[in-house]
């Protein structure tokens, strides 16, 4: 089975109506949390998939940096929900969303240790183990670092990926939060980046917000992170390239002018 | 610094969502500024989960939501929104939406505040801020409205 292809967008209810309209799509990203592997697909999924429309799940609670092991029940879960949508391949963050018994509410960064990496890699072999698709990672927008990093971000990544053979979800608007934020040369880090592991791009909006940039999911997206697809797509262009929009909605015209942006942006078809 | 990568997680997550001490080495102002942002991102996902309630606050909301949550940790964007709506409500100053959307809350499902709410077996009628509603076979209908 191969990989998702184009221009896609990450599904959600309140938008639900919009994707269903759009005609070259091929496939879309759905919050693995939100799909219930034993009950009925969410209105539209099913549609979606009765037309072809590849649908990805995204986790984001499994917390495969977390220190312990990852919850098996999490795990089957996700795994459940790949059957239920004939997922090509799944995804998830490389950081962590829980320690103590309390959740933090949001994606955390880890330090970049040997000893991190160790954690992810064992976290994501248990996961690769009940799966029956390839998974990818994606590395997280995070406003701080922790005080001891022993690699940077590139080798970080290297490391994890080498040692799990996972495929690479790049989050175009986290390398730019993160340059922006933390430093350093956003295109530097696309040239030390394995592109060619790279299963689909996400892309995103943010706003500017006490000095940070915040990547809100909620806001257009900024013309510096396309100018980094721009990039991206001059080295290697990705197989897929994914809109995510979290809240805030636009009217669809504007949301339309986004997918069109970023299909012009990386030479994929036009989805709309 | 390393080692013990469990026990420096937990003392990240509970200085971002439990008022904890700031970990030794951190740079203050960034994980501040991430601090602030999870408490703006946890208002978003309990407005998603209460609707009524922060509409009702309308512009107030954010600040409101963020005020309560501010080291309270999380018990999930549902039970999140109903304490924060008993909060209001104890306080008198639920808004007449939230007044409603809570009253049918209470009459759907049994919540203690402890642990997760459960969907009532009985016939229930419940109350909040002079909104009325009432659950037979698991319909909820407001029977008279918040006052405005």
């Amino acid at each position: 089975m191969s990989g998702p292809s184009g221009v896609g967008i990450g599904w959600r209810p309140e938008i639900a109506g919009f994707v269903a309209g759009l005609p070259g799509l091929r496939f879309v990203e759905v919050v693995a949390e939100a799909v219930a592997p034993a009950g009925p697909l969410p209105d539209g999924l099913a549609e979606l998939r009765e037309r072809g429309v590849d649908v990805v799940p995204h986790g984001v609670r499994l917390s495969l940096g977390g220190a312990e092991p990852v919850d098996p029940a999490r795990v089957a879960h996700l795994a459940g929900v790949v059957a239920a949508l004939d997922a090509p391949l799944v995804s998830e963050h490389i950081a962590f969303v829980r320690a103590g018994g309390l959740e933090a509410g949001h994606l955390l960064p880890l330090p970049r240790s040997r000893e991190a990496v160790a954690t992810v890699v064992a976290n994501v072999r248990r996961t690769q183990a009940e799966l029956p698709v390839p998974l990818a990672l994606e590395p997280i927008a995070a406003l701080f670092d922790w005080p001891d990093d022993e690699l940077d971000e590139a080798d970080f990544l290297a490391e994890i990926l080498d040692a799990t053979d996972a495929l690479l979800l790049l989050d175009v608007a986290n390398v730019h939060a993160n340059a922006r934020n933390r430093g350093g040369d956003p295109a530097a880090l696309l040239d030390r980046l394995p592109l060619e592991r790279i299963a689909y791009v996400h892309v995103a909006g943010g706003a500017e917000h006490g000095g940070f940039y915040h990547d809100t999911h909620t806001d257009p997206v900024p013309a510096a992170v396309l100018d980094l697809v721009r990039e991206l797509c001059a080295r290697r262009r990705p197989p897929a390239l994914l809109l995510e929009r979290d809240g805030h909605y636009p009217p669809a015209a504007e949301l339309r002018g986004e997918l069109d942006a970023l299909a012009a942006a990386s030479g994929h078809p036009v989805v709309t | 610094m390393s080692g013990d990568l469990a026990a420096r997680q937990a003392e990240l997550v509970a200085a971002l969502v439990a008022g904890g001490p700031l970990p030794p080495g951190f740079t203050p102002g960034p994980v501040e500024a991430a601090r602030r942002a999870l408490l703006r991102k946890r208002a978003g996902d309990v407005a998603r989960h209460w609707p009524l309630l922060a509409a009702g606050l309308g512009s107030a909301w954010p600040a409101t939501f963020t005020t309560w949550a501010d080291g309270r940790p999380t018990n999930g964007s549902l039970r999140d929104g109903w304490d924060l709506a008993r909060d209001l409500r104890d306080r008198d100053a639920l808004p007449p939406l939230g007044a409603e959307e809570l009253a049918a809350r209470e009459a759907a499902s049994r919540y203690d505040g402890r642990r997760p709410p459960r969907p009532r077996r009985l016939p229930a009628l419940a109350r909040a801020g002079g909104a009325v509603a009432v659950q037979v076979a698991g319909r909820v209908r407001l029977l008279r409205p918040a006052p405005r």
